[in-house]
């Protein structure tokens, strides 16, 4: 199997020895911020960032490219079921920007923050945002945005409707969307994409995100006890060390990364039984519409009903093998008996599946953890959002078949990691 | 062990078993049953034959079905065997576990239990329906782990062959639609091997030798998650129905292809536009759920399982740095569809390292096992 080893060699950072750093602009800007002390003595405040050496480090970039984007600055990651928008909104905006601010502009800025909502399916996770942070000498708000990818046709009116290409702004975008809406992004709403690899983004926004959160509240979590569903807790985890990690993210399909160092990182592996199998068969088997509706039924199953377990096989467990009675055989192994489909329920079934999914991407994550010779497994993608129940599943089978080796991770910002990374392409090219 | 048996042909001075011989694989899911019909019997044996082992032997030669799900695979017969010095055909027969009860039944109403003989039995049925074959039918079932016994069956029918051809073959040209053909193969130099049984669900072993394996990882999206799923997704009853629609339908109607997120391949990492990235991605569409057809999502299912199960097995290739993956059990019983596709996938996701191999007996190695380990014990004597 070929890895894909992928290596950011113009990333030559030797004088960096923090493991994750925000990049920051030099301060030498042109005039743009000659009256902007406040700038100044928010750059020299001590920041959510790890500052360290990473001046130093990023000096040799930016004397490349001296100016800073103009506004708006947004990272957009195009995925097989959602777009993933990250806005950055500037507190710091003095009377004179505010006053050569062009309508358009203005008027977007509004759009965004004073909604929570955006149309009939446009989100923004609120609870999300992160505020007071520092990009590139400017301080504000980061907010995150999602809508269905079978929506963008409209995203894209909407930004022809704003003459969002005048704003002459670059649109950082990744996802495979970057790519397959390249051209209508042209031609129907007259924008450029700066197109970006997706796990490159990925691997760039975990390690920015994390970094930036270590005096807030924490990203990172782990569940405790996550065999007791009585005592099974969420806990706070520093990821500092982050090296190495399995970063397992499930969208749509799933990436299995093996991340060695921030610019070094290999595929390892993928399965297509992901987020989308999962909303795709409970739509089928139960009639439901939603990824929400879909989870509100498997809280409500009971999959033992639909699945063939060991004990239904062996009448217990199957000991010269290690296989408790519980464990799963066969995934909807009792739907075979036309007695026992009359029998369950849609929760059931609902339950079933999302049983099935999170178990195999769990196994297979487990035998690359393995293989790999990785301990720490960090699970990201929208699959996992308000998902409760997948996550402890994982973090359950994790622990218990590799009897304590491995850990599972988790981040808050779930699925928003590309579209960071992409803004940080924005604001610090590579 | 038996093959020292099989030059001394008519030498009784080994105690060979009492007659019936039978090896027994009760699954998840099927029942298999592998029965050695004795063909040199001399006149006075047949004189002396017990009135209830002789009905059994006829009956079950005299059909090629039982009741209405029991199944004899005649084609699969090997015919003049030599085991433990007798002379006879290897009869494979198999029926739903579900049909256990009456299948004990049936021991008791034909005196079996009369018959004294060792009945050895394989798969979580023999432990699960212990009790039920000693109290319903007096029968004591004489009980082998499943993975011993299909690793000792694979080998043995391998050795033996196919009534004069191979047992195990190849596909070459595998990704080639027009030119993929089914070539034999011998299993010499065996090891080492990823065996890759797939029964109800899946477990993969790496056998380094006859008595040398273990048990790798197994995945409980199997046989039986095939089944379960069409049937609940197509109405269908039987595999038989299933794999009939699978062959008609359009897997890409249902699931999300990396042409439908990237718009053609996703270069970077080597993904084809044709690859599965999200399967039955399509599905949460309703527009798409109403276009597609119940042959679609047999065939999808059909796809996705057995896509993981390669993609599963390939990593355990890997990482056991082995090169020979050979797939039993009777998911792939009469299911060209995925035979082909797991030897597509070995080879492709590869570039060529490994390949799929498969077996004509499929899933009845467990059953020989069985077989096998109760004309070892009478060696013992």
């Amino acid at each position: 199997m070929a890895f894909n080893c992928h290596q950011r060699d113009d990333d030559i950072d030797e004088e960096d020895e923090t493991p994750s750093k925000l990049p920051r602009c030099k301060k030498e800007m042109p005039g743009y911020f000659d009256n902007e002390p406040q700038n100044e003595a928010a750059a020299g405040r001590a920041t959510p960032e790890r500052l360290a050496s990473n001046s130093t480090a990023r000096h040799r970039k930016d004397s490349v490219k001296k100016t800073r984007p103009p506004f708006p600055w947004f990272g957009m990651d195009i995925g097989g079921t959602l777009v993933k928008l990250v806005y950055f909104e500037p507190k710091d905006i003095t009377a004179e920007e505010e006053q050569e601010e062009v309508e358009n502009l203005k008027s977007i800025r509004r759009f965004l923050t004073s909604n929570t909502a955006y149309g009939t399916t446009g989100i923004r996770d609120v609870h999300l945002e992160l505020q007071d942070l520092t990009l590139c000498g400017r301080t504000g708000n980061l907010h995150f945005i999602r809508f269905p990818t079978h929506d963008l046709p409209a995203f894209l009116q909407m930004g022809r409707n704003k003459h969002f290409s005048s704003l002459h702004t670059t649109l950082c975008a990744t996802g495979g969307g970057a790519f397959k809406f390249e051209s209508d992004f042209r031609t129907m709403a007259d924008l450029e994409l700066h197109k970006l690899d997706e796990l490159d983004c990925l691997v760039r926004g975990v390690l920015y995100i994390d970094s930036v959160m270590s005096s807030g509240p924490l990203e990172c979590y782990y569940f405790e006890d996550p065999t007791d569903p009585d005592h099974c807790a969420q806990k706070p985890y520093t990821l500092e060390n982050p090296y190495p990690m399995l970063l397992v993210n499930i969208g749509s399909g799933v990436s299995i990364l093996a991340v060695y160092s921030e610019n070094n990182y290999k595929r390892v592996t993928g399965t297509s039984l992901g987020g989308g199998t999962f909303l795709g068969l409970c739509c089928l088997l139960t009639g439901c519409s939603t990824f929400e509706e879909a989870l509100e039924m498997a809280s409500q199953g009971e999959s033992t009903r639909v699945d063939k377990l060991v004990r239904d096989i062996y009448g217990g467990d199957y000991e010269r093998f290690g296989l408790p009675g519980w464990a799963v055989a066969s995934s909807f192994g009792n739907m075979m008996s036309k007695e026992k489909r009359e029998s369950v329920s849609k929760e059931d079934l609902a339950r079933a599946t999302l049983v099935t999914i999170t178990n195999n991407i769990g196994s297979i994550t487990r035998m690359c953890a393995l293989n790999e010779n990785i301990e720490r497994v960090v699970f990201v993608g929208n699959f996992l959002r308000v998902n409760t129940l997948s996550m402890k599943l994982l973090a359950y089978a994790m622990d218990y078949w590799s009897k304590g080796q491995l850990k599972a991770l988790f981040l808050r910002h779930e699925g928003y990691f590309g579209a960071v990374g992409a803004l940080l392409e924005l604001l610090h090219p590579s | 062990i038996c093959s020292v048996l099989f030059k001394s042909k008519v030498n009784y001075a080994f105690s060979s078993p009492a007659f019936p011989w039978f090896g027994m694989d009760i699954g998840g899911t099927l029942v298999k049953l592998v029965y050695f019909e004795p063909v040199d019997i001399t006149a006075e044996e047949e004189q002396e034959e017990v009135e209830n082992l002789k009905s059994i032997r006829r009956y079950l030669t005299s059909n090629v079905a039982y009741g209405k799900t029991g199944v004899r695979d005649v084609h699969l017969e090997l015919r003049n065997l030599t085991m433990c010095g007798r002379t006879g055909n290897l009869h494979f027969i198999r029926f739903p576990t579900q049909a256990m009860p009456r299948f004990i039944q049936m021991g008791r109403d034909k005196n079996f239990s009369s018959l004294h003989t060792t009945l050895c039995a394989t798969g979580g049925g023999a432990y699960k329906f212990e009790n039920d074959f000693r109290t319903m039918a007096d029968l004591e079932l004489l009980k082998l782990d499943e993975l011993d016994c299909l690793i000792r069956g694979l080998l043995f029918i391998d050795r033996v062959g196919f009534n004069g051809h191979p047992e195990c073959y190849y596909f070459q040209n595998p990704s080639d639609p027009h030119s993929c053909v089914k070539k034999p193969c011998n299993l010499d130099n065996p090891f080492p091997m990823l065996l890759v049984n797939i029964g109800s669900g899946v477990s993969i072993l790496a056998v380094y030798s006859e008595n040398d394996y273990k048990r790798v990882t197994g995945t409980s999206l199997g046989g039986g998650t095939f089944l379960g799923l069409c049937c609940l997704l197509t109405g269908c009853e039987t595999f038989e129905e299933a794999l009939e629609m699978a062959s008609k339908g359009d897997s890409t109607n249902v699931d999300k292809l990396v042409k439908d997120i990237y718009g053609g391949d996703y270069e970077r990492f080597g993904l084809q536009g044709s690859a599965v990235a999200s399967s039955f991605g399509h599905m949460m569409c309703k527009e798409k759920r109403d276009s597609i057809s119940k042959e679609d999502l047999a065939r999808a299912t059909l796809i996705t399982i057995t896509n993981n199960i390669g993609s599963i097995a390939r990593m355990c290739a890997l990482n056991e740095k082995i090169e020979r993956v050979v797939f039993v059990g009777n998911f792939l019983r009469i299911n060209t569809l995925s035979t082909k596709l797991l030897a597509y996938a070995m080879d492709f996701w590869s570039k060529g390292q490994l390949r799929a191999l498969f077996l004509e007996h499929e899933g009845y190695f467990g059953a020989v096992g069985a077989l096998m380990e109760l004309l070892k014990t009478s060696e013992d004597l």
